[in-house]
């Protein structure tokens, strides 16, 4: 660390955790949705545990820490602007928790996601399986969710392609560890920017019962017991 | 003699000709008849599928019912899949023409399944069923993800 940094704490254990099991999740739903009809039972189980972390993570959004909270990384018009402007400098502003662009980021891929997994719920392979919730609308419906289910996972790739680029840029050009951040929660930063940078941290025992509410809420969904 | 054998002929020939032309089922008719087909595969494939998961209670008289159909089913889409729709919109990949060969093995696949299934199940034997449904749901499944669009 040179003179002038400081080591500061961003990432909370369930942000980070939830970030790399989705990161696994995405593969394994993107594997086994291409690999054919054997694999779409896998392919519906890894589903619910995507829709029981994205749950999560929208639930996390209110009720965590500084930085997990979207009242505090979704920026204004004029502070993405302004962010956008010297994102193309060697003089970015630094930014402890989400910057204003990578905040919306964090938004759109969540909506993505909530998108692909609902309708999923409601999708059909025109042969022995169809989502939980496929049994509720017509085929019809069935159908046309389900192309919205084929074609909305092409705009995720698109995100998380973009998303991955930004990172790769911030490393390469404006030298900023970020993928390293997201292991150790642990971001270098300068000592001035660092100072106001004080975050508080919710209890890890407060996202283990989230998690818990957002895989009931999933477990509901799918077996409706009701 | 030989003239007029000769103008027989052609008149038959173009007779048939035009017999032939007047009989061509429309292409939009073809495409209608495969995806009928199809929708009533998946139609008496579906309970029985669900009987064997546990979903529903065995009853071998409806699965006699259903494999039967399904077996008769599954020999009418493909003359359906003429070259004349090759310009309907469908979720047919243009592989259903460029790869004819394997096309037909799949079919042919499809049609020995369910000509098994439709035994076992017709002497109502249910492990029979058990053990040959498999076969049934991966002919048509990869099927589709070879020649069926997403």
């Amino acid at each position: 660390m040179q003179a002038g940094e400081a080591l500061v704490k961003v990432w909370d254990l369930p942000v980070r955790l939830f970030h790399w099991l989705l990161v696994l999740l995405f593969a394994v739903m993107f594997a086994t949705g291409k690999a054919g009809s054997e694999w779409i039972t896998w392919h519906m189980r890894c589903g619910y545990a995507v829709l029981s972390l994205v749950l999560f993570r929208v639930l996390w959004g209110f009720a965590g820490g500084t930085h997990a909270r979207f009242a505090s990384f979704l920026a204004g018009p004029s502070a993405c602007i302004a962010f956008a402007k010297k994102l193309f400098t060697r003089a970015p502003a630094p930014y402890a928790g989400h910057n204003p662009l990578g905040g919306w980021m964090v938004l759109a891929l969540l909506a993505g996601l909530l998108l692909q997994a609902g309708t999923g719920l409601f999708a059909n392979d025109d042969l022995l399986n169809e989502g939980p919730l496929a049994a509720l609308v017509t085929k019809a419906t069935s159908d046309r969710l389900t192309s919205v289910h084929v074609w909305n996972f092409n705009l995720l790739l698109l995100l998380a392609g973009l998303h991955i680029a930004a990172v790769l840029y911030h490393a390469g050009f404006l030298k900023e560890n970020l993928i390293g951040a997201m292991f150790t929660g642990v971001k270098r930063m300068p000592a001035d920017a660092a100072e106001g940078a004080a975050a508080r941290f919710a209890s890890p025992w407060l996202a283990l019962a989230l998690l818990c509410v957002a895989a009931l809420a999933v477990y509901l969904i799918v077996q409706r017991p009701f | 003699m030989r003239t007029m054998l000769l103008a027989a002929a052609t008149a038959i020939a173009a007779s048939s000709a035009s017999f032939d032309a007047l009989a061509q089922t429309k292409p939009d008719v073809l495409v209608k008849q495969r995806q009928a087909a199809m929708t009533l595969q998946a139609k008496y494939l579906g309970p029985i599928g669900a009987m064997l998961k546990g979903a529903a209670p065995y009853n071998a008289d409806v699965v006699a019912i259903n494999a039967t159909f399904l077996e008769n089913l599954a020999r009418m889409p493909w003359d359906g899949f003429d070259a004349s729709t090759k310009g309907e919109k469908t979720k047919a990949k243009p592989e259903v023409f460029s790869d004819a060969a394997k096309f037909k093995a799949a079919a042919e696949q499809l049609e020995a399944a369910t000509a098994k299934l439709g035994a076992v199940a017709r002497a109502k034997d249910e492990a029979g069923v058990r053990a040959s449904f498999g076969a049934v749901a991966k002919a048509c499944g990869g099927c589709h993800d070879t020649f069926r669009q997403k």
